[in-house]
């Protein structure tokens, strides 16, 4: 099967050199003519071809200096933000880690639950480029990483991971899928634009207050500015108010949309006044679809009523969860006042909600469950440790990786996922590390480190696209692995289709073999084997799974048949695709 | 893992595919058991017309009214039924058919009337993703040791687990005629199970180390996808194996294919399957379209009922044929070729076997067809009717994944009790 694979690519090839042969000449003399005519013709439209390549060329090359240009420019402004960042006296995280670990071993001791040892420097490696930058780290890295004596070498990691321009990549596929709803009502609104403002601005530090005013303020097209896209998305002041209440303050307003909420005591009239300060906002334009070209966009006006809002909502004055009515001039726009009530230090629920999160996605469990669902009902595990993070983080002026390198700088965070005996059903006081699911977007990208490219598009969407769905191989990837919302990050989501798929697409089935050739090609069965964990698991094999594999080995035609296999059934196994 | 499957069983399995000779050798004996035993659980195929079909040039036909439609109305085989020219074979199984004249659903544009129609929930109330009727058969009818999934969907996308999970979510087959893909390996048999000893060794390892539940449903899921790729009951998934005289009955085409391997499907245990056929959304070239439309329905889905029948499962399975609404009862004037507009006010469905009373109508639209004048039925109603006709008790309640209960269908429903 393989063998007739590997023979139809090189047909495929063969065909593009057939087709670069020379046309046979002809005898006969009218067809003599005609054929000079048409060589003449070719010749031209050759030469006309040349120039035009020649055009192309002197733009590719004015592109690419540009290009290099640009990302010197940026780089100089990277440099230059990371220098001032320097100046400025970046906050640091070690008395924050260092409470961390008081804490959490603190309720240890109380719960009479002991605490697993710290990982090893393999399983630290994986968990950390995983958490950060949302891939596995290439052998190399792994490799170099592992045999590493510098003690600091974690704490620089984790620096030149947060430094990375994958770290914003990652927080992008992060927060895209949390800000831009499901619906089929949006279908004509993009998520690259999101996508790419998200990345840039997570890259640029860009402080947590500061990115969230932006996004609940935009106004224009997604092509002035992409955190448009949020509101563009949402559609509606209810949406909205769902959506940023839950995302960045940590609270479910939802259900008091209908009625009085049921555990709370949230007034259904609460909800409608946080609703009022998106009432006056308009979506001009076709969020369905784009078959006339113009691009929706986002404004404030006070003329006419919103569109689409549910049977139950109510026309109240503007009034602040659990706060003031605040006074409001007639033309005065209501959304920075919300953002400047919300995106502060003195809001109790802004800072806590981001800490909660960042802290569910990097433990795997938050300090208070389900993360984004915070009332008082719901008490934290370490709700001193909880009020700490959120202080610290706010007086940081809400720097997002001092709170990562804070959390990922801590033993907490750098326990093994192993437990121990005494601690093996614990699942939230973080007596060791709770083992994750990959992201549709880490299995991706992950798969793709170890395996190369796949065929198809793997270019980014075009600015104007108007075909609607997933574009690329990867959003393809991504929409078929889909877990759906409210999944929770420790579970092993996928299905049948997805596990047929990862064993049976030739991309694992069939290329596996030949990227196990490739990178084997000319090593000791021993050393061959290593390169394959450290490629896949980002360690090197016990003794007991080389002894193993070498029976495995003994068992096939070959030695590299058999690398094939066992580079399909490592990138097929939980220990590939679980974050550990 | 995989203990389940031992080696030899795998071997002996594909031999058997290999050796199999035709599949009355093993579809035979399980369609017997199945007539046999009168409590068999339910199974249900929804035909999905997407895009939205005309009412009035189908099953609700108002002959001689000004917008009445192009075609003529035929005679059944119940007295006093008439339904459109373009489906003479399925007017000669009217009797195992109930007509449902009075859907009116509120919902006018595709997307959010589609959700509807398959979740019974509005899209986006309560901050919420509903399970499709594909999903809830699955968790309600599903057996969770069956080696097939319990919801397949043909054709196109349809509507998932939502807060059920992905244990619900169907499994989609693109085109019937090609099967589930990547359902075969691309290795040699031996080289495949060797590869599958081989995960196994490191799963269990992982497994042992970590103890975590991600881990151990890892390893679950890919024994039930490797037990499916092995399972006699995947062959239902190659129509190869049916026999050609039966697949002509059927006809050709996608979705004809599709009913096919619906039939297929159930006999083996399947309790859902969807089947799409897209193109209703007719706003022009209304007549010539739905006649062709038309055509493409009426011999695979008699054929189907008629399988059904034959093989003593019609009783036992639901066949229903819908779409997110119907169309609207005046011509438009788009151009020389006019269609119908979204109509979500006043439509039809039809339902057959399952254990329904057929050979009925049920509720009536006025002489235009633009409204519903008696026995209306709503979404509620429609999504408890089905329930009930497959054993699902719709006031059940289902955790969402935040815990709060959401009953099957909302409060309010009432089934079609002339059905029952």
């Amino acid at each position: 099967m393989i063998r007739a694979l590997t023979l139809s690519v090189m047909l495929v090839a063969a065909g593009g050199l057939f087709a670069a042969d020379p046309p046979k000449p002809k005898v006969d003399a009218a067809k003599k003519a005609k054929r000079e005519a048409r060589l003449k013709a070719q010749a031209d439209a050759k030469a006309k071809e040349e120039a035009a390549a020649k055009v192309n060329a002197e733009a590719e090359t004015k592109a690419r200096s540009e290009a290099a240009a640009k990302e010197k420019d940026l780089a100089a402004a990277r440099a230059k933000s990371a220098a001032e960042r320097k100046a400025k006296n970046p906050p640091d995280h070690r008395s924050l880690t260092k409470k961390i670990d008081i804490a959490i071993y603190q309720k240890l001791v109380d719960e009479k639950i002991p605490a697993s040892p710290r990982a090893d420097d393999d399983e630290f490696l994986r968990r950390v480029y995983l958490d950060l930058i949302g891939v596995v780290p290439p052998a190399d890295k792994a490799e170099a990483f592992l045999d590493n004596k510098d003690a600091q070498k974690r704490a620089k990691l984790i620096d030149e991971l947060l430094d990375s321009q994958n770290f914003g990549r990652h927080m992008a596929d992060i927060w895209d899928n949390l800000l831009f709803q499901r619906v089929t009502d949006n279908r004509a609104i993009q998520r690259e634009p999101l996508t790419t403002w998200l990345q840039d601005k997570f890259n640029a530090d860009i402080s947590w207050d500061s990115m969230v005013t932006q996004l609940l303020t935009a106004n224009g097209s997604q092509e002035d500015n992409g955190a448009t896209t949020y509101f563009l998305a949402s559609l509606t002041a209810d949406k909205m108010v769902d959506s940023a209440t839950r995302l960045f303050m940590g609270v479910k307003m939802e259900c008091a949309q209908c009625h009085n909420h049921p555990f709370t005591g949230w007034k259904q009239n609460e909800y409608w006044g946080m609703a009022a300060f998106f009432m006056n906002v308009r979506i001009q334009g076709n969020t369905k679809n784009n078959k006339n070209g113009g691009m929706p966009e986002v404004m404030e006006t006070s003329r006419g009523k919103q569109k689409n809002l549910p049977e139950s909502a109510k026309n109240v004055p503007a009034k602040f969860f659990q706060g003031t009515e605040p006074k409001i001039g007639g033309a005065e726009s209501r959304r920075p006042l919300f953002a400047k009530w919300l995106a502060t230090p003195e809001n109790k629920f802004f800072s806590r909600a981001f800490a909660n999160r960042v802290w569910g996605q990097l433990f795997g469990a938050g300090i208070v469950n389900p993360i984004d669902d915070m009332h008082e009902e719901r008490t934290p595990s370490h709700p001193e440790l909880l009020a700490e993070l959120a202080k610290q983080f706010a007086t940081s002026g809400f720097d997002v990786k001092f709170l990562f390198r804070a959390l990922c700088n801590s033993e907490a965070y750098q326990r093994t996922s192993r437990p121990i005996a005494g601690n093996e059903q614990d699942a939230t006081l973080f007596s060791h590390m709770y083992v994750k699911s990959f992201t549709p977007e880490q299995l991706y990208d992950s798969l793709t480190t170890v395996l190369g490219p796949v065929a198809g598009n793997n270019k980014e969407r075009m600015k104007d696209n108007t075909k609607r769905g997933p574009v690329t191989v990867r959003d393809q990837f991504v929409a078929f692995f889909d877990p759906g919302e409210g999944t929770k990050i420790t579970d092993y989501d996928a299905g049948i289709p997805q596990a047929l798929r990862l064993m049976n697409h030739p991309f694992t089935a069939t290329k596996s073999v030949a990227v196990a050739r490739a990178v084997t090609r000319g090593l000791p069965v021993e050393s061959a084997l290593e390169k394959l964990y450290l490629a896949t698991l980002s360690r090197r094999p016990t003794a007991e799974e080389v002894s193993k594999r070498l029976a495995y080995i003994g068992k096939c035609t070959t030695p590299e048949e058999a690398y094939g296999d066992i580079l399909w059934a490592l990138v097929n196994c939980s220990e590939f695709t679980l974050n550990h | 893992m995989f203990e389940s499957l031992s080696r030899r069983d795998m071997l002996r399995y594909s031999s058997l595919s290999l050796l199999a000779p035709s599949l009355s050798g093993w579809f035979g004996p399980l369609a017997a058991r199945a007539s046999e035993t009168k409590a068999k659980s339910k199974s249900c195929i929804l035909l999905w017309m997407d895009g939205g079909p005309s009412h009035k040039d189908t099953f609700d036909m108002k002959p001689g009214t000004k917008d009445g439609g192009e075609y003529k109305p035929i005679d059944t085989n119940v007295p006093g039924i008439q339904i459109s020219e373009h489906f003479p074979k399925l007017a000669g199984l009217m009797n195992h058919a109930a007509i449902l004249r009075g859907m009116s659903t509120g919902e006018g544009a595709h997307g959010r009337a589609k959700v509807y129609l398959h979740t019974g929930y509005k899209e986006g109330v309560g901050g919420l993703v509903y399970p499709s009727l594909g999903a809830i058969a699955s968790k309600e009818l599903g057996k969770a040791d069956f080696p097939l999934p319990n919801f397949v969907t043909v054709g196109n996308r349809s509507y998932g687990a939502g807060f059920l999970g992905p244990k619900h979510q169907p499994i989609s087959v693109a085109d019937a005629a090609r099967g589930v893909e990547s359902l075969k390996a691309l290795v040699g048999d031996g080289q495949f199970d060797r590869r599958v000893g081989l995960l196994e060794e490191m799963e269990t390892g992982f497994h042992k180390q970590t103890g975590a539940s991600s881990a151990n449903d890892h390893r679950t899921t890919y024994q039930r996808a490797v037990r499916l790729m092995q399972s006699k009951e995947a062959q239902a998934f190659d129509l190869s194996r049916e026999p050609a005289a039966n697949r002509t009955k059927y006809g050709t085409g996608k979705f004809a294919d599709g009913c096919l391997l619906a039939r297929r499907l159930v006999e083996v245990g399947v309790p859902f399957v969807e089947v799409n056929l897209g193109g209703w959304d007719t706003h022009q070239n209304n007549f010539e379209r739905v006649k062709q439309l038309s055509g493409q329905v009426d011999s695979p889905m008699s054929a189907l009922i008629t399988d059904l029948k034959e093989r003593g499962l019609l009783d036992s399975t639901l066949v229903v044929w819908m779409g997110e609404f119907g169309r609207t009862p005046k011509i438009n004037t788009r151009g020389d070729k006019p269609g119908r507009d979204h109509y979500p006010k006043a439509w039809s469905s039809v339902l057959v076997g399952g254990g329904i009373k057929g050979g009925q109508v049920i509720g009536k639209t006025d002489t235009e067809g633009a409204a519903v004048i008696e026995r209306p039925i709503n979404v509620l109603d429609f999504m408890a009717t089905v329930c009930k006709a497959l054993g699902i008790d719709s006031n059940k309640q289902n955790e969402s994944s935040i815990g709060r209960p959401i009953r099957i269908v909302d409060k309010g429903a009432n089934a079609v009790k002339e059905l029952f």
